[in-house]
């Protein structure tokens, strides 16, 4: 079948900042991680690709603070569609108080993690480690 | 209520931001100030209802990138644009690239004008996320904040702020042995949690 043929190896990136897209994908490449990256200025964005090549993400990198539609919204709507409703989502956000951090578990209880810029590469790949394939040594 | 109350603890939320600004600085890029921020508080200076927002003046006339977030007590507030408080960074436009490289950020590209300016509010949005986080623990409640908003050289339309307010504390930091960045903040009376 056609869709198992494609593996849901890619992350997709979704941040209004080119430059907190371009150094998370950097931090990601030089710590090993071989996935293929997708990338969304915008929450509209992010969801038009959702809706094309679900099958190939699997991993959702969000950052909450967007114009017009924010992290939490593309969240709410990825969870009320089933055929994505259980991606993987890391929350990527400025603003890390724990009230956040509740309101976001709050809209998608399978939320896998919350990341708060700015990150170490550490942090980030502690966080992200379970859900990507590393470089063999 | 035509006239609320004036913030009277706004000294208080200039050391948040100071300290919130000094421990980003020093955990992203282990960036140290040349000395400590210089720290005043002076009058906002108000125009058609919002705040002016002039970045060559900081640097004596050179060309600067403007970026602001604005806060609210919570997110109806923010739907009806009741603002809360207003955090506005300055950086001169020939240290924008070095001050990013040394926060450990990717280079930026200097001749596009999108690509400093998305730079100016990338920072803009770490420090206003991080002096909203040390808000939070110094026991106030969770304010929302805005996307930002980038310019250069001036904001035009000017920039959204508390009407009770009349004063901003203004942050001149001096990174190589200069004044490099510039952040103003304003901020109305927030509730205890």
């Amino acid at each position: 079948m056609m869709a198992d043929s494609i593996s849901k190896n890619k992350i997709l990136v979704v941040d209004d900042s080119d430059l907190e897209r371009e150094l998370l994908i950097e931090v990601l490449k030089g710590a090993g991680v071989q996935n293929d990256f997708l990338q969304a200025k915008t929450g509209e964005d992010a969801i038009q690709l959702l809706g094309t090549r679900y099958k190939e993400i699997g991993l959702i990198l969000l950052d909450w603070q967007m114009p017009k539609m924010s992290g939490m919204e593309v969240m709410e709507a990825v969870v009320k569609v089933p055929a994505v409703s259980n991606m993987p989502i890391i929350m990527v956000t400025a603003s890390g108080t724990d009230e956040n951090k509740k309101k976001a578990r709050v809209v998608n209880p399978n939320l896998v993690g919350y990341i708060v810029k700015p990150y170490t590469p550490e942090s980030l790949l502690d966080v992200i480690y379970p859900f990507v394939e590393l470089k063999k040594e | 209520m035509i006239f609320s109350r004036q913030n009277s603890e706004l000294d208080k939320f200039g050391e948040m931001l100071e300290r919130s600004l000094i421990a980003l600085f020093q955990e992203r890029g282990e960036l140290m100030f040349s000395s400590s921020p210089e720290k005043q508080k002076r009058q906002i200076i108000e125009y058609d209802g919002k705040m002016r927002a002039d970045g060559m003046e900081k640097f004596d006339n050179e060309p600067t990138y403007v970026s602001a977030v604005n806060f609210y007590a919570s997110e109806k507030d923010m739907e009806k644009k009741k603002t809360l408080g207003a955090l506005i960074v300055y950086v001169e436009q020939a240290y924008l690239p070095k001050l990013m490289r040394l926060l450990k950020y990717p280079p930026v590209d200097e001749e596009s004008e999108d690509a400093m300016k998305d730079s100016c509010g990338t920072l803009c949005n770490i420090i206003s996320g991080r002096f909203k986080s040390e808000i939070v623990s110094a026991g106030y409640i969770e304010l929302e904040m805005s996307h930002f908003k980038n310019f250069r050289n001036s904001s035009f339309e000017g920039i959204d702020f508390c009407y009770a307010e009349y004063d901003l504390i203004e942050l001149a930091c001096n990174i190589d042995k200069g004044k490099r960045l510039v952040i103003e903040m304003t901020m109305g009376a927030i509730p205890k949690q």
